[in-house]
């Protein structure tokens, strides 16, 4: 029980923060944006080439990890993204080719071979019987961290505020003297930034591939639809109720169920009630 | 119809003058072609994009090659039995469509896939083959040409059957429905209905494709088939092609069965894949309406005069 609690929270940690920067697309552009998972994919890799191969120090290496994913968030949005904004269905494709197309420049660069990363910080430690690796707790903390602050800049700063504006009713804002482009840029660098961070705590809690830009993705998804489109909080709570769901089917049934269990949720949630636990499509 | 005939003959006097090779990458173009309608007749004029095609033709494709491999079913029985399974998963995927649409029907039968793909790993392995699938699967027909003649003639009896299927007021109707549902209800047509029965037809075709493709490969696996890449490949190549115009489809599968096996020569590797990712998103980046929007207009400009469609 101590070990389902304790591994639940730390993974519905991490889901949290892989989900909310999928959400915060959809709740300001109204689009969903499918080469998410490059920017977690692209994170790990960047983090990847800069400690193990060149040999750089852990924050800046860092720091490189989420400027990457800002400047690819950027591009998707300029390049893609503006061409087709009348059409999310094309924004949709779109952004599932671009992943397809960055999948193959992973493969070209690393081959498809799986890399395993270092952790963060080594190490493991005990409580109520239950072994926590150190890295594990401290992508949870970064990761509560970082979802604070992403809070505190949407409630408090202008900008922030700006965004709540665009995601409630963009022709309002702009009419208000909202630069609805302004905001989509900086909503896609956010997005870039916060997927590449979780892209760094992911590859150390599995490990670097080629195809690792889907789980993410399908666990963004399910956060998203199940805590409502759009909703932070509802983001938040869904993270827990699949991360503790996932732990729950692993520890208890079998690691190879707990996809399944995720998926059945989407589906009856997406069913029966469209719009999520939370869902009001604005932050 | 006269297009169809040029097209059917065409087709079918090819082998004269092809290597097996190259009849081989005809065969795969085929199944894409005959995937990437199946993905049309449903998505491309209603605008409930389905995601979950590859969950379609996995079933279809699961039942054949279970029954076949364990049971020693007669191909003649168990391609028709992965059929009558596939159509009913069909109504599965209507289920959701009855009160969701657009983006949030593309999750849920993305959703069906990934839930396919762990279940035919957990749930009786020995049966289903487990993560390594089953392979030594019966051929239907042996050699190139006969495949070919084989997968050519499915290809074509679809494309005519829905060309001439959507040339009725279905396709008006379904168009509509990609438009406007409410108004379409609202003018007296039971959209249910309408969508029941199109889903059916779709997931018809997906289980004839899928049946069939599993006994050319002779292999089935969870990865082969419910896997985003596999989905990529026919969402694009009915995009690419042209969504909604059933020719479209058949050009877009050709185009990108082609183009991926003509860069072998000069990019080895993966770079190969690259490439043909790039050329595909730069070609749906100028002209998201597809090839055949691209072909009908320029053939409009030469003669003149509208085209036929």
């Amino acid at each position: 029980m101590a070990q389902v609690i304790i591994q639940g929270f730390l993974l519905s940690g991490l889901y949290a923060l892989i989900a909310v920067g999928f959400t915060m697309i959809f709740s300001v552009g109204r689009v969903l944006n499918l080469a998410y998972g490059v920017y977690i994919m692209l994170g790990g890799y960047v983090y990847y080439v800069a400690v193990q191969i060149l040999s750089l120090p852990k924050f800046p290496s860092f720091l490189l990890a989420g400027l990457a994913g800002i400047v690819f968030g950027v591009l998707t949005y300029l390049v893609l993204v503006k061409r087709f904004e009348k059409d999310p269905i094309a924004v949709e494709i779109s952004t599932l080719i671009l992943a397809v197309v960055m999948q193959a420049v992973i493969v070209l660069i690393f081959s498809t071979a799986p890399r395993s990363m270092w952790p963060l910080i080594p190490g493991r430690f005990e409580v109520f019987g239950v072994s926590i690796l150190k890295n594990i707790l401290f992508a949870t903390a970064v990761s509560w961290v970082v979802l604070g602050s992403l809070m505190v800049f949407i409630h408090k700063t202008h900008i922030g505020r700006a965004i709540r504006a665009v995601s409630m009713d963009a022709k309002g804002a702009a009419v208000s003297g909202i630069d609805p482009q302004r905001i989509n840029l900086v909503t896609w660098a956010l997005s870039g930034v916060l997927g590449a961070i979780a892209g760094v705590f992911f590859a150390t809690y599995t490990q670097l591939d080629p195809g690792m830009w889907v789980f993410p993705l399908i666990t963004a998804v399910a956060v998203v639809i199940v805590g409502g489109i759009g909703s932070i909080i509802g983001s938040l709570i869904a993270a827990h109720i699949i991360g503790f769901m996932e732990v729950a089917t692993t520890t208890w049934i079998s690691a190879d169920l707990r996809g399944v269990f995720t998926m059945a949720l989407i589906i009856v949630v997406l069913v029966v009630a469209p719009k999520g636990l939370l869902g009001k499509a604005e932050l | 119809m006269r297009g169809w005939l040029v097209f059917g003959l065409l087709m079918f006097s090819l082998p004269l003058f092809l290597s097996t090779g190259t009849l081989r990458i005809f065969v795969m173009a085929n199944f894409l072609a005959i995937f990437a309608m199946s993905w049309d007749a449903l998505s491309g004029r209603t605008g409930y994009i389905s995601f979950g095609h590859p969950f379609l033709i996995g079933i279809a494709g699961y039942t054949t090659a279970m029954l076949t491999y364990h049971l020693g079913v007669p191909l003649y029985l168990s391609i028709p039995a992965a059929v009558v399974v596939t159509m009913i998963g069909g109504t599965l995927f209507f289920l959701p469509a009855l009160r969701i649409r657009g983006t949030y029907f593309a999750l849920v039968t993305l959703a069906f896939m990934e839930i396919m793909y762990h279940l035919t790993q957990v749930i009786a392995p020995k049966v289903t083959g487990g993560t390594r699938g089953l392979s030594g699967l019966p051929e239907m027909v042996s050699g190139a040409i006969p495949n070919y003649y084989l997968t050519c003639s499915v290809m074509l009896l679809i494309g005519i059957g829905l060309w001439l299927l959507i040339r009725t007021g279905l396709g008006t109707a379904l168009s509509a429905i990609g438009v406007d549902e409410e108004a379409v209800k609202s003018s007296g047509l039971n959209t249910n209905r309408i969508k029941l029965f199109i889903f059916t037809i779709s997931a018809m075709i997906a289980g004839i494709g899928g049946a069939l493709y599993v006994h050319y490969l002779g292999s089935i696996a969870p990865r082969a088939l419910f896997d985003i890449n596999f989905l990529f490949s026919i969402l694009v190549a009915a995009l690419v092609g042209g969504a909604g115009t059933i020719v479209g489809p058949i050009m877009g599968a050709y185009f990108l069965t082609f183009l991926l096996e003509y860069l072998r020569p000069y990019i080895p590797g993966a770079g190969r894949f690259v490439l043909y990712g790039v050329i595909t998103l730069v070609v749906y980046y100028f002209a998201p309406k597809g090839l055949y929007s691209i072909f009908s207009s320029l053939r409009q400009r030469l003669s003149g005069k509208a085209g036929t469609g």
